[in-house]
């Protein structure tokens, strides 16, 4: 036994441990979450951070409110742009850039164009199968564990993140549906009635 | 346009199990006051297949005449019987009133025909150049009207006569020009009246609703406007305002808080949405919220509005 141990203490890992292997090995997780959803978490984590850009992805397993388990993981991340404006947001920045577009035409600027790019939101990501059937109970309990925004990573940025979007008033999360082909799609849930972007 | 009163609760009548409103007043009042559209469903009985311009009557859904029933601004008259027990026990006075009422149309009806007539000749004598005819006739007039003595210019009395009795009216009513007038018989084509308004029954059940009711209902609340959702494949189109001045916001399906749905319909309502700038919403009531929520009055629906999140 010691022998063996000498032994591999001496030799360099021939290849890195297999994703599954170390999944396996990460204790953070729990194990009553079924693997089946987690395996597709990854994959959403995965499609969102290689095919749209997306940063600080993180998997959580409990609810940051009531520190619940949550019935499956939910992701969170930051998207490369603003995914969604609240219409009223909308009316109020370009009301903005006009004044702003405005003031540079006073000053003897040619800057002409109106330029809205309202900074990126941390946004919650629900991974799901299309072939799933869900409930309005369901979705419910998915929304009562969630709060407005996602808790970031670093805390440091947390008391960046203290002057939230004051127009960010109903809780949202981003419903992601992988088909049987790994298709994602992504559609915007909100909680109650919001009125619909025009765009 | 002038507001006309309407007094509530008002009667909706029901008739083969179809909610229909008959009063163009209530119409409007419970478009302006109560945020319901109801559909027109009433054509022109010779051109049935002219339905691009509909009129009365209007066709509520069993949802919104439940929801102006249950906050007691209307009640539901079986119209089948309310006709029937109102004609069989309707009294002679009732009877010879109303045929009277007739008979003064049908004069009134008569003399404006006949009046129009008249003003169409002179018209036309007029664009001819021939004035001195008309002013003929009008001296012949003159001298007619100032003899009211000979009983025949005026038309009351002998109007009143014919009437005496549940008879139709004699044709021997006269002119203000002393020429004998056939009344116009007048095919009654109301019920009310001569019918009076029929009375408040309390016993009445209920509309029976689907059970997307619990979202129309939330949906009401909010003072969204409503209207059928066939043409968007959903339960109903919410307006945030009257249909005629807004775009609708929402293509709202109703669903049991353990109803199971497929995440395709959700694809497939988002993206349909979506291409119309609405958004799609699914909601239903949560019998728990329902039960718990009895005491302090707050609403049980559930609502999620989802759109196309654009990656």
């Amino acid at each position: 036994m010691d022998i063996e141990t000498a032994r591999r203490e001496h030799l360099k890992p021939a290849v890195s441990p297999s994703p599954l292997q170390s999944l396996l090995q990460d204790s953070t997780l729990p194990s009553t979450t079924h693997p089946g959803v987690l395996t597709l978490a990854f994959q959403i984590q995965h499609n969102l951070q290689y095919q749209h850009s997306w940063t600080g992805l993180r998997l959580h397993t409990h609810s940051p409110l009531t520190n619940a388990p949550f019935p499956r993981p939910l992701l969170s991340g930051l998207p490369p742009h603003r995914l969604y404006v609240h219409p009223d947001e909308q009316i109020e920045l370009l009301k903005e850039a006009e004044r702003k577009r405005k003031a540079s035409k006073k000053e003897g600027g040619g800057n002409d164009v109106l330029k809205i790019e309202p900074e990126p939101e941390r946004e919650w990501i629900l991974p799901t199968r299309l072939s799933e059937k869900w409930t309005l109970g369901r979705l419910s309990e998915i929304f009562d564990g969630i709060g407005l925004v996602p808790p970031d990573a670093e805390t440091a940025r947390q008391e960046e993140d203290g002057q939230v979007n004051p127009w960010r008033t109903t809780k949202r999360i981003v419903l992601a549906a992988a088909d049987s082909d790994s298709t994602v799609v992504y559609y915007i849930v909100h909680d109650g009635v919001v009125k619909p972007r025009q765009n | 346009m002038a507001q006309t009163l309407v007094t509530e609760p008002f009667p909706i009548s029901r008739i083969a199990n179809r909610y229909l409103i008959f009063d163009v007043n209530i119409i409007s009042h419970i478009r302006r006051e109560h945020n319901i559209c109801g559909v027109l469903i009433g054509t022109i009985p010779n051109l049935s297949q002219q339905n691009v311009f509909l009129g009365i009557p209007m066709q509520l859904m069993p949802e919104e005449t439940r929801l102006l029933v249950e906050h007691g601004h209307a009640y539901i008259v079986e119209d089948a019987d309310a006709h029937k027990t109102g004609f069989m026990e309707m009294s002679r006075e009732d009877r010879l009133a109303f045929l009277r009422q007739m008979d003064k149309q049908g004069v009134e009806m008569a003399l404006d025909a006949k009046r129009r007539a008249a003003d169409k000749q002179e018209k036309v004598l007029k664009e001819k150049g021939l004035e001195r005819k008309i002013q003929e006739k009008n001296l012949r007039r003159t001298d007619i009207t100032p003899n009211p003595a000979t009983g025949e210019t005026s038309v009351g009395p002998s109007d009143e006569k014919s009437l005496s009795d549940s008879m139709p009216p004699s044709p021997t009513v006269g002119s203000a020009r002393g020429q004998k007038v056939a009344p116009y018989f007048i095919t009654p084509t109301t019920s009310h009246p001569p019918l009076p308004t029929p009375p408040l029954s309390p016993a009445a059940e209920l509309p029976k609703v689907p059970h997307t009711y619990p979202l129309f209902r939330h949906l009401q609340s909010k003072g969204y406007f409503s209207t059928p959702g066939l043409r968007f494949g959903c339960h109903y189109t919410a307006y945030p305002g009257d249909p005629l001045r807004f775009h609708s916001h929402f293509l709202a399906t109703g669903l049991d808080w353990d109803e199971e749905f497929e995440l395709l319909d959700i694809v497939g309502g988002g993206r349909l949405g979506t291409g119309v700038k609405k958004a799609y919403l699914i909601g239903g009531e949560d019998p728990e919220a329902k039960a718990s929520g009895k005491e302090d009055g707050s609403d049980p629906v559930r609502a999620f509005s989802i759109e196309w999140a654009g990656l």
